[in-house]
């Protein structure tokens, strides 16, 4: 088997004095989609916020462990959070374009922060984002309207295309379709098992069976505790924790 | 932007189109308390833009004499002679408005920076302490700050600030002239200073209601952190900043006594920013009391006319490049 891309030894987070993730430790293996589930409150968000540091953005928020990535403890001083966000992307759960730019500016916004000024070379990357996040065929004819003018599913898509567009070895998703209807959700899903041939995703879902579908390997928090780790297959047909298998089954939570 | 078929989402119906269905009938029912809230807030509008017309008129009727007898040379005129019975405008229209711009040049970047500060920069409760400090200027009456621009700011910009300014921008000429420490340099800062507490509310409002979830974005496409506060604080903000100048813009307009008392109450148009000069309010201000002929009175109606008139421009220019730059946005 192949070498972790993130390796989570330990990690404590605290809000001030509360103690919200409690010594948790989980490998991730590239090109791999691994689903975070858990009753809501347990932590989810936490966990995933900390491993870009956008948690860093939460007043009276701190984490401790380590998280290794690329040989080095991203919690540690001498990483640069920007750099690390550039590696390790995130999408939101409520889609948030920005509402003063367009589509096409939308899209290349991160590459252009990155110091990219080159039309033709943004233009060729927004198509390929844009593809990617399967959203082209629906914009493409109005790249210069307002990124909010699209629906939900679709601003979601655009924002995952404009995470694509600095191109992270690592997907952070948080909870992503919780905002949206099925069939837009179905899309994303979709989307995402395509993007694990280049990506690694981590992604916080409420929704079993989508984590059931996609992922291919989850994780079960309760209360900022790791309950259980394993393929989903393992997980959700036949989990080793009493626990896990009250939730999945639904006589819990 | 809408109407664009779209296969992929919105297989709910909207909201919108359905017509809500209250309890019918009935004098209370929701249907006439709505037309008896419309009626109420009808008669109110009426009732404001009555009071206004009714204003103007009566103002109108005052200026009337000085109209006939100057016509257009009012404005275009800066002959300011009461013992002759001459009057013409132009030097405070000009003494207005330059003060007036100055003012926002130097107010509008320090306020927008203040905002950021309060809200993006420091922690919370700092902000917080900042922004009470800031309303505390906002009400400091303005006789207050033209008794401190006189004894204070005067001497400072007649010792300190033109030195600075005749050695840098000097070999302009509008930047280089006797200075005594009163004229439009001294009422323009004053007017700054009265205003930065205006922007700066106006504007950290605006700040403070752009979505976490949207520094968050900027964030994790891995922005430093000025480089979000430009694109996901600033950039939308755009609108906002400009209704937090021109609400500066009005005041700094209109202010009468801090100006007055620091500005020389010359009636002629300044040759420089140090010169003595004379706004509209601050005419009115110093004259009307002393005012003997009835067409001196009548000018100075005129001229309070035309201060009204030189806000409504300055409102409309400022909407218009709202609009403009809204446009552009849609694209
Ligand atoms: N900004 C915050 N300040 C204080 N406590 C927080 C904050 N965000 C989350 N929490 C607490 O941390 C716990 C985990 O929250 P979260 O990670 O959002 O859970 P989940 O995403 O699994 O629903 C909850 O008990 C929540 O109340
Ligand atoms: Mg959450």
């Amino acid at each position: 088997m192949s070498q972790p891309i993130i390796s989570v030894k330990d990690l404590h987070i605290w809000y001030n004095d509360f103690h919200a993730i409690k010594g948790i430790s989980i490998d991730y293996l590239p090109n791999t989609i691994n689903a975070i589930i858990g009753p809501s409150g347990c932590g989810k968000s936490t966990f995933v916020r900390t491993l870009n540091r956008i948690h860093e953005e939460v007043p009276g928020a701190r984490a401790q462990g380590s998280i290794m990535y690329m040989g080095k403890n991203i919690l540690s001083s001498e990483v640069d959070p920007v750099d690390l966000r550039r590696q390790i992307g995130m999408v939101f759960q409520k889609p948030n374009p920005f509402p003063s730019m367009s589509i096409f500016e939308n899209t290349v916004i991160g590459l252009k922060l990155q110091g990219e000024k080159n039309k033709s070379k943004l233009m060729e990357v927004a198509e390929t984002c844009l593809k990617k996040a399967a959203l082209w065929d629906e914009v493409k004819d109005k790249l210069n309207k307002p990124g909010t003018s699209l629906s939900g599913g679709q601003q979601q898509r655009l924002c995952i295309a404009r995470s694509l567009a600095v191109n992270p070895p690592v997907l952070l998703m948080d909870e992503p379709t919780s905002a949206l209807d099925p069939i837009a959700t179905g899309k994303i899903e979709e989307l995402m098992t395509e993007l694990k041939k280049e990506y690694t995703v981590i992604i916080v879902t409420h929704n079993m069976q989508q984590a059931a579908r996609i992922a291919d390997y989850t994780s079960f928090f309760i209360l900022g505790e790791l309950i259980e780790h394993g393929l989903s297959s393992d997980i959700f047909t036949n989990p080793k924790q009493k626990t896990t298998e009250d939730y999945i089954t639904g006589r819990f939570g | 932007m809408e109407n664009v078929v779209n296969h992929s989402s919105n297989t709910k119906p909207t909201p919108s189109s359905s017509p809500s269905g209250g309890p019918k009938g009935g004098f209370f029912s929701l249907k006439n308390q709505d037309k008896l809230h419309l009626t109420a807030i009808k008669s109110l509008a009426v009732f404001v833009i009555g009071l206004l017309i009714t204003l103007l008129i009566l103002l109108l009727k005052q200026a009337w004499p000085a109209v006939t007898e100057f016509g257009v040379e009012f404005i275009t005129s800066d002959w300011w002679n009461p013992v002759e019975d001459q009057f013409g405008g132009l030097s405070f229209i000009v003494g207005t408005v330059l003060t007036s711009i100055i003012a926002i040049i130097i107010a509008a970047p320090v306020s927008i920076g203040v905002a950021l500060l309060m809200t993006e920069v420091l922690p919370e409760r700092a902000g917080k302490t900042i922004g009470l400090f800031v309303e505390m200027i906002a009400a400091i009456p303005s006789i207050v700050f033209g008794l401190w621009g006189l004894f204070y700011l005067a001497p400072f910009v007649r010792e300190t600030l033109t030195p600075i300014i005749k050695s840098t921008l000097g070999f302009i000429p509008f930047f280089n002239g006797p200075s005594f420490g009163i004229g439009v340099l001294t009422a323009s800062l004053i007017l700054a200073i009265m205003i930065i507490p205006t922007i700066t509310s106006l504007c950290r409002e605006v700040f403070r209601s752009v979505p976490t979830l949207q520094r968050e974005a900027a964030l994790g496409l891995g922005s430093t952190r000025w480089e979000m506060i430009r694109l996901a604080v600033i950039k939308p903000s755009f609108s906002g900043i400009m209704g937090g100048i021109v609400l500066g813009l009005g005041r700094a307009l209109g202010e009468t006594m801090a100006v007055a008392m620091v500005i020389g109450n010359q009636p002629e148009i300044p040759k420089s920013i140090f010169s003595s000069a004379a706004t509209m309010a601050s005419v009115i201000a110093n004259e009307y009391a002393e005012a003997d002929s009835d067409l001196h009175v009548s000018a100075l109606c005129l001229v309070g006319i035309l201060l009204f008139g030189v806000t409504l421009i300055a409102n409309a220019i400022a909407r218009l490049i709202v609009w403009n730059y809204n446009r552009k946005q849609q694209g």
